[in-house]
């Protein structure tokens, strides 16, 4: 991984910073909905607190209903939303209402509801009854005979007289109430009260009566009565929360007061939904401006909606609900609650708002910081490249050639590039002094050498046993072969003297090599020679002795490294600007790392040994002699392994 | 430069005597050694260790040959400078370079400055006094009238065997000894190729393949100083020399 993408990604690591804020942003929200919640309590208790005792701001006909809690005769009027269309079926009303009274004998049951909408009463009353009877068609309604299933509803008015009602009809369809009073000579009669209408429907198992009633006739209490008959005019089985004998109404309606809801409009404010419930959780009075929220969805910026996305999380609460308990006059009692809904959505505003500059201040932050690590280490790198190639050519066979960069900085890049150069200049130094030790041992070795020599020249003339000639023959093959060494070692000085003394002329490469392979071919004749020329004159611009030099130091090589009856091959091939020569032999393949080091003064890579002394100076004069030419060498292992083939590229441009 | 084609003064005062030989050695071994070959050989030997020593004694006493090395004691250049000394007292003096410095700056400069020949120290004990001796016959060769009895002639070249002198197209070819012996060597079966033992044989030397070629050099260069078009010296590459007529 390179430098430049680990800095990458130190800076990818100021992300988290985003993340950060973004948790420190919902613990914020949290403190935030957390006071507003208190808030809303205060504001709670505080409406509680005005309430309290009032419960005629809470019930029509006030009363006290808060000091006896609603019985199961006690009917809780629901608001409607809108007026129920008076045909007999239950569609307009809330299917399962809890406040549905229930009352039941045998297989009959009565379902009574109630329902306030403006200044209307509403009842919705469910007979079920696998036995309908409809009262005798055109019949007295007085008449014993003729009576069927019939309904009374019976209710106290303000002034807490009682008044009966009967609903009865020989056919479905539109009802109303009748009051049945004794006149003089206690003859009763049946007087109409159209105030108090509805329809009748049969329906499945029984019937449904819709009836309205107008708030002004009622009073506390109001009941209702089935009087079920097997048949017409039987005797009657009565049900309902009327006292069966004289009709008095065993329950209250309870109606919420209608000034509740103006009441409770002076507290709201928009977002908020204010509720009064009654102590059986009834809802007395609403007032919603919940929906009339600040800041819809849609006027919010694409990023902070995707922010919102992104970190929203399923559990986050939408609403903030406060609720606090109305007392009654004697703060003993409980009269209802008072129930405040806010929605979130301010809070969460807050909270985007935040979280959206943190993250766009973070978001910038963080590109900025990357951009810049990215910049700082593809700069660092350079550098580090730059070194890197110094470093790497900055050790030529010549010597220390190129300046070294970076020895200016003040950072550890610049100690390094310092040291770097400091390190190669001694290298240079010692590389220099070993290059020139060759010679110079050469040429100090030479005086004793010469000593010993002309000792035992000298020696030759004087008279020695026989026995002595032995060790003197040793003497004189062991002086010849320091001389050989001696020869050996001083080579590529004078390979440098002749390069320097070279003079170049034009000559086919082609002969010299057909030549010399030919003059290979009798010095070595344990080895088989294969010349691979072109077909046309190769000309050079060269010193042909060095080229002959050279090759003779390639074939010295590839003899060495090739077995007995070994083919070598020389490969010519030219093109219009270079030249190039391949000296191939079977043999070991090149130890790996070695190659580039092959062509260097005193490289000695030879396992072996033998009795001529090698010190890496051959292949070095290659690439002198090759280099004096404008070209390169170099050695690579024979594509099919087991051998070796150096290859010397000569300029053709002179 | 030696002028062996010139006439010179008969010595006869040392005609009849042993012949004189200087060596102008710093170091006492081989000084001693070379000295006692040349005893051996009948030939009188005188030794000296510095430049100073052998100027003061060659002032006295010009030696009839003079064998140099180039670094003397504390002088680097000293033989040198004894070499430009003895050729100034006298033209024919042979002199020989012998050291260890095996530059071919150092034979450049030597055989410029008029040595007769430029050796190495490598060279043994009985090559140096064959050309000690030969050098010795060349003088007494060039006092005597010329003969034919050695003469080879082939084309433009004259070798005169005796008097180690090559001529070619008549105008003389100042040539060391060792160049002479080459030549020599090439000459004397023209077109066939004699390789770089062969010559160095030829030459009573043991030289290296750049000293062979460099030496060849020199020789065409002399060559072509006089006959610009000169190419009788023909390289076969890889294996040597040989003369082209």
């Amino acid at each position: 991984m390179s430098l430049r993408l680990k800095l990458l990604l130190l800076g990818l690591g100021t992300l988290f910073l985003p993340w950060a804020g973004f948790e420190y942003a919902r613990e914020m929200e949290a403190a935030l909905r957390d006071g507003e919640q208190q808030s809303l309590q205060a504001i709670a208790q505080t409406i509680a607190a005005s309430l309290q005792g009032r419960s005629d701001l809470l019930y029509r006909m006030g009363g006290d209903p808060g000091l006896i809690p609603p019985g199961p005769n006690d009917l809780q009027a629901i608001p409607l939303l809108a007026a129920p269309f008076l045909d007999g079926y239950p569609d307009e009303w809330p299917r399962n209402s809890p406040f549905r009274r229930v009352y039941s004998d045998g297989p009959h049951r009565l379902t009574l509801l109630a329902g306030v909408h403006e200044h209307l009463a509403y009842l919705l009353i469910q007979v079920r009854d696998p036995h309908v009877v409809w009262d005798a068609p055109g019949a007295d309604v007085l008449d014993p005979a003729g009576f069927g299933d019939r309904i009374w509803v019976a209710f106290t008015d303000a002034a807490g007289a009682q008044h009966e009602y009967l609903v009865a009809t020989a056919e479905p369809g539109p009802v109303h109430a009748r009051r049945i009073e004794t006149e003089d000579l206690g003859r009763q009669v049946a007087i109409d009260e159209p105030r108090i209408s509805g329809g009748w429907q049969p329906m499945s198992g029984g019937y449904c009566v819709e009836l309205r009633i107008p708030m002004s006739m009622l009073g506390a209490r109001l009941g209702v009565l089935v009087d079920e008959r097997e048949h017409r005019g039987g005797n009657p089985v009565s049900f309902g929360n009327l006292d069966h004998e004289s009709l008095a109404p065993m329950g209250r309606l309870l109606i919420p007061a209608p000034q509740l809801t103006s009441y409770l409009a002076q507290f709201v404010q928009p977002g908020l939904r204010l509720t009064v419930l009654g102590t059986d959780q009834a809802i007395l009075s609403q007032v919603d401006a919940l929906s009339v929220a600040t800041v819809s969805g849609a006027e919010r910026g694409l990023l902070p909606q995707l922010y919102r996305r992104l970190l929203e999380r399923p559990q986050d609460v939408k609403v903030v609900a406060a609720q606090a308990p109305i007392a009654g006059a004697d703060r003993k009692q409980t009269l209802g609650f008072v129930q405040i809904v806010e929605t979130a959505e301010r809070s969460l505003t807050l909270r985007d708002k935040a979280l959206t500059q943190l993250l766009d201040f973070t978001l910038i932050t963080s590109a900025l910081a990357v951009m810049l690590m990215f910049a700082f280490a593809a700069w660092l790198s350079w550098r580090l490249a730059r070194l890197r190639r110094a470093s790497e050519s900055a050790l030529t066979r010549e010597g220390l050639v190129t300046t070294f960069p970076d020895t200016e900085a003040h950072d550890e890049l610049g100690d390094v590039a310092r040291s770097f150069s400091m390190l190669l200049g001694r290298l240079n130094e010692y590389t220099g002094y070993l290059r020139t030790l060759a010679g110079k041992l050469a040429h100090e070795i030479r005086t004793p050498l010469t000593i010993v020599r002309s000792s035992l020249d000298n020696l030759e003339s004087e008279s020695v046993p026989p026995a002595a000639r032995t060790y003197l023959n040793r003497a004189r093959e062991g002086s010849e072969r320091l001389n050989a060494i001696l020869v050996a070692m001083g080579a590529a000085t004078r390979v440098e003297e002749a390069i320097q003394g070279a003079e170049r002329s034009r000559f086919d490469l082609r002969a010299l090599m057909d030549s010399a392979v030919g003059a290979y071919r009798t010095g070595f004749p344990q080895r088989q020679f294969i010349a691979e020329l072109p077909d046309e004159p190769v000309l050079l611009h060269g010193a042909p002795d060095l080229i002959v030099q050279m090759l003779d130091k390639l074939v010295d090589n590839a003899v060495d490294f090739s077995a007995d009856q070994a083919t070598l091959t020389l490969r010519l091939a030219a093109d219009a600007t270079q030249a190039i020569i391949e000296v191939d032999n079977p043999g070991p393949a090149l130890a790996g790392e070695g190659h580039q080091h092959l062509f260097e003064s005193l490289w000695q890579s030879r396992s072996g040994s033998d009795s001529r002394p090698h010190f890496g100076l051959g292949l070095y004069i290659v690439r002198l002699i090759a280099e004096f030419h404008g070209g390169s060498a170099e050695a690579c292992t024979l594509p099919e392994g087991g051998g070796a083939r150096f290859r010397v590229i000569l300029s053709r441009l002179s | 430069m030696l002028p062996y084609g010139l006439p010179c003064a008969p010595r006869l005062q040392y005609a009849s005597v042993m012949k004189l030989i200087a060596i102008i050695e710093d170091e006492p071994a081989i000084r001693d050694n070379y000295a006692a070959a040349f005893t051996r050989e009948g030939y009188a030997v005188r030794t000296y260790g510095n430049r100073h020593q052998a100027m003061t004694a060659c002032a006295a006493r010009l030696p009839d040959l003079a064998v140099i090395d180039i670094s003397l004691e504390d002088e680097p250049e000293g033989g040198f400078e004894l070499c430009r000394a003895l050729r100034s007292m006298s033209a024919e003096l042979p002199i020989i370079f012998l050291t260890a410095r095996d530059s071919e700056l150092d034979a450049v400069s030597g055989l410029r400055l008029g040595a007769d020949d430029f050796l190495t120290k490598d060279l043994s004990i009985p090559h140096l006094i064959a050309r000690v001796n030969a050098l010795f016959r060349r003088i007494e060769a060039l006092r005597r009238p010329q003969t034919t009895g050695q003469i080879v002639q082939r084309g433009s070249l004259l070798v005169d065997g005796e008097r180690m002198q090559i001529q070619w197209e008549g105008e003389v070819v100042l040539l060391s000894l060792t160049e002479f012996w080459i030549v020599h060597a090439l000459a004397k079966h023209p077109g066939h190729v004699r390789n770089r033992q062969q010559l160095m044989d030829a030459a009573n030397v043991v030289l290296d393949d750049n000293t062979i070629t460099s030496h060849v050099k020199r020789i065409r260069r002399k060559f072509q100083q006089l006959d610009p078009k000169f190419d009788a010296i023909q390289t076969v590459y890889g294996m040597g020399y040989r003369w082209v007529e």
